[in-house]
């Protein structure tokens, strides 16, 4: 006798324990009232078992998590094995590195999620309501203020401040005034070019202007100014922080929130059908900057003299010699900043949108948490900065130099000869730019944008691999210029005239994809760590400012993409002659 | 001119799953371990669980992956379990899964695989 068993039904009693209930069982029997209305039935809040809880967490946290810890651990590793192997030196404090890298990762991802939760959707509902609302005057006034509020916010500008205090200032007074007594004026103008930034870019959205007349009007007048500057002994000194300014300013908070208002705006005109007009925001934000810097370099300058400024600071460091407030120190300092960075942008926020707007906010639970964690995050992000990789980068940057000069610190330096121990250096930096901007988040987000808007002409990787060659060689470029004590101002100019020239032969398109990506690169690790490795640097060789490798590694990512561009062009200019010609040669056939 | 001809495909079923974006790739994955031959991703939005966790609701995605996999009858129960396991079903919030029988469906076969059939 033989008994047929469906194979389906012998693996489901092999597999797993099946059950069937009938939905209808499991699905509520509403009640109506007496006039034959539906009450409306409120269903009861889920009871979780801690397993539950576990993986609801586990999914929510684990990709954010692996987000930063793909940034910062293949940085934070180079590093720790460069200065083994090749400077031949153990890490001192390497449990507080180790704790403050942990602190910057989960920093950052409580900042970005906090970000996505509690401020795009401001973001959002201002862009989208305010155009309808209001009249253009009040919406540009809104899109200045919310570029000097993002500034603000801008977790890399703490690093900025924080590197002011490493500057001696017998040396240079007026860049030492800049960053200590004047820091918050620094901000402040900063922050306005980004709002000026913000008003031409929205202006751009509307009238779908080109962006090449922008690029021409802002960064010519940006060089003259500096060139002015070079005639004047103390500001010159400033020019390096200047022109490094503006690749701080745009980063994971400016650029969304600034584009997602931007996009409103234009959406709601109905004129927001060219791809290309969200790009150039980023372009100005970081050029505006660098002629407000100057001219307040100028400012302080007129107003006060060296002699002043040394006397000022002598007086405050003997002050300070008393015990500072907890507020004063890291890493209550670093709670306050925090604090300091998000609420006054999450206020202006609200404001606009309940004063100015009469929009009533909705789903304010989520908005709340979202701002708990984008405040919390700034917080724990602050402290592993100072503790982690500001850290790891100044003292990679102090102990570099025993490549190929004495140093004190190491025992046995310079470990090379001069030009090998360089020729290290150098490579160094190089290998450094390369990797850090490769596995920035943004730079991988912009390569989609760009493939998709090409359609597929400029592929991503070609873009990602363009953009790290220019960083790795900037950054090289600038650590030979900390080296050999070049004037900024030599190495920016012809840079930056190169990049003009490469803008009039280029294509709209790559115009703007050429210099967003320069913005792009500067995140919130990369910015920190080669500030801090700028400054140990130039503590140990010598020279006045670390500035000016971040300089250097926004232009020349703007001439390697902009030449990638032409080249790309080029190619497809040929391929097409090549078969058209081979087309009529089998046609003459 | 030799005749096109149209092979049919009978016996088979649709499994949907509707889970947390992010989460398809991994249903997917589970799903061709299984011997699934593939799946079709797409994009929506939902909730229901997510407003009745309390706290927790911030861990729910809104933004949700509509992960469809055609199966055969035979292999139904062995993608549907392993789908099931891989994506946590049995947790509030982390998705809905339904299958569907199909009709008649038609799609590339490789001719060595239909010249066996037709011997």
């Amino acid at each position: 006798m033989t008994q047929q068993i469906r194979y389906g039904d012998f693996q489901r009693r092999c597999d797993v324990e099946q059950e069937q209930i009938s939905y209808n069982r499991l699905t509520p029997v509403v009640k109506t009232d007496n006039s034959g209305k539906i009450i409306p039935h409120i269903h009861p809040p889920i009871v979780l078992r801690p397993l539950d809880v576990y993986r609801l967490l586990k999914n929510y946290t684990s990709p954010r998590f692996m987000d930063q810890f793909r940034s910062v651990v293949p940085l934070a590793i180079y590093l720790v094995l460069f200065q083994i192997f090749i400077l031949r030196e153990l890490i001192t404090d390497s449990w507080v590195i180790t704790g403050g890298l942990l602190l910057v990762i989960v920093g950052l991802m409580l900042f970005m999620e906090g970000l996505r939760l509690g401020l795009m959707p401001f973001g959002e509902i201002i862009g989208n309501t305010l155009p309808r609302k209001s009249t253009l005057p009040v919406v540009l006034v809104i899109a200045f203020l919310l570029g000097v509020g993002v500034t603000f916010a801008e977790p890399a500008i703490g690093a900025l401040k924080a590197v002011g205090s490493i500057i001696q200032v017998e040396k240079a007074p007026v860049l030492y005034a800049l960053l200590n007594d004047w820091s918050m004026a620094l901000v402040l103008v900063v922050g306005g070019g980004v709002g000026l930034a913000a008003i031409l870019g929205t202006l751009r959205f509307l009238y779908a202007w080109s962006l090449k007349p922008l690029i021409y009007y802002s960064v010519i007048p940006g060089l003259m100014l500096s060139a002015a500057a070079l005639m004047h002994p103390e500001v010159s000194k400033v020019l390096g922080l200047a022109w490094d300014c503006g690749g701080v300013t745009t980063g994971p908070v400016t650029v969304p929130l600034v584009l997602s208002l931007g996009i409103g705006i234009a959406a709601s005109a109905g004129k927001g059908d060219n791809p290309m007009s969200g790009f150039g925001i980023v372009t100005l934000a970081s050029v505006f900057p660098v002629i407000g810097v100057i001219s307040l370099g100028f400012v302080v300058a007129f107003t006060t003299t060296p002699a002043e400024i040394i006397a000022a600071a002598k007086l405050a460091a003997s002050a300070a010699s008393a015990a500072p407030a907890w507020y004063e120190e890291s890493p209550g300092l670093d709670a306050v900043l925090g604090v300091r960075a998000i609420l006054p942008l999450v206020l202006f926020l609200f404001l606009v949108l309940r004063v100015v707007l009469k929009e009533p906010i909705r789903n304010g639970g989520m908005l709340t948490y979202g701002i708990i964690l984008a405040i919390a995050g700034m917080i724990t992000f602050n402290i592993g900065l100072t503790y982690g990789l500001a850290k790891l980068g100044s003292q990679s940057g102090s102990l570099v130099p025993a490549a190929f000069m004495k140093i004190n610190e190491v025992a046995q330096s310079p470990l090379y000869a001069y030009g090998i121990g360089l020729t290290l250096a150098v490579l160094f930096a190089w290998f450094l730019g390369f990797g850090a901007t490769l596995a920035e988040p943004a730079l991988n987000a912009l390569g989609d944008t760009v493939q998709n808007l090409t359609n597929g002409v400029f592929k991503k990787s070609l873009l990602m691999y363009a953009v790290s060659f220019g960083v790795a060689f900037g950054i090289a470029i600038g650590l030979l210029k900390l080296i050999l004590d070049l004037p900024i101002f030599w190495m920016l100019l012809p840079g930056y005239v190169l990049a003009l020239v490469l803008t009039y032969f280029s294509t709209e398109e790559f115009v703007n994809i050429a210099w967003d990506s320069a913005g792009v690169t500067t995140g919130p690790i990369t910015v920190p760590l080669v500030l801090a490795m700028g400054l140990g640097f130039g503590n140990v060789t010598g020279v006045i400012e670390g500035f000016g490798i971040l300089t250097m590694a926004s232009v020349c990512p703007i001439i390697s993409v902009m030449m990638t561009g032409l080249w790309v062009r080029y190619r497809a200019s040929q391929q097409s002659n090549e078969s058209l010609s081979s087309s009529l040669e089998t046609a003459a056939l | 001119m030799k005749q096109r001809n149209i092979t049919i495909l009978t016996d088979l079923a649709m499994i949907t799953c509707i889970v947390q974006r992010g989460n398809g790739d991994r249903i997917v994955a589970s799903a061709r371990d299984a011997g699934a031959q593939g799946a079709t991703i797409y994009y929506a939005r939902g909730s229901g669980v997510r407003e009745r966790l309390g706290m927790l609701g911030v861990t729910v995605e809104v933004e949700k992956e509509v992960v469809q996999i055609i199966v055969s009858n035979d292999q139904l129960d062995t993608v549907f379990n392993s789908v099931y396991l891989a994506g946590n079903f049995d947790t509030p919030g982390m998705g809905f899964m339904y299958v569907v029988p199909l009709a008649k469906a038609a799609t590339y076969i490789p001719q060595e695989v239909l010249a066996k059939f037709r011997q």
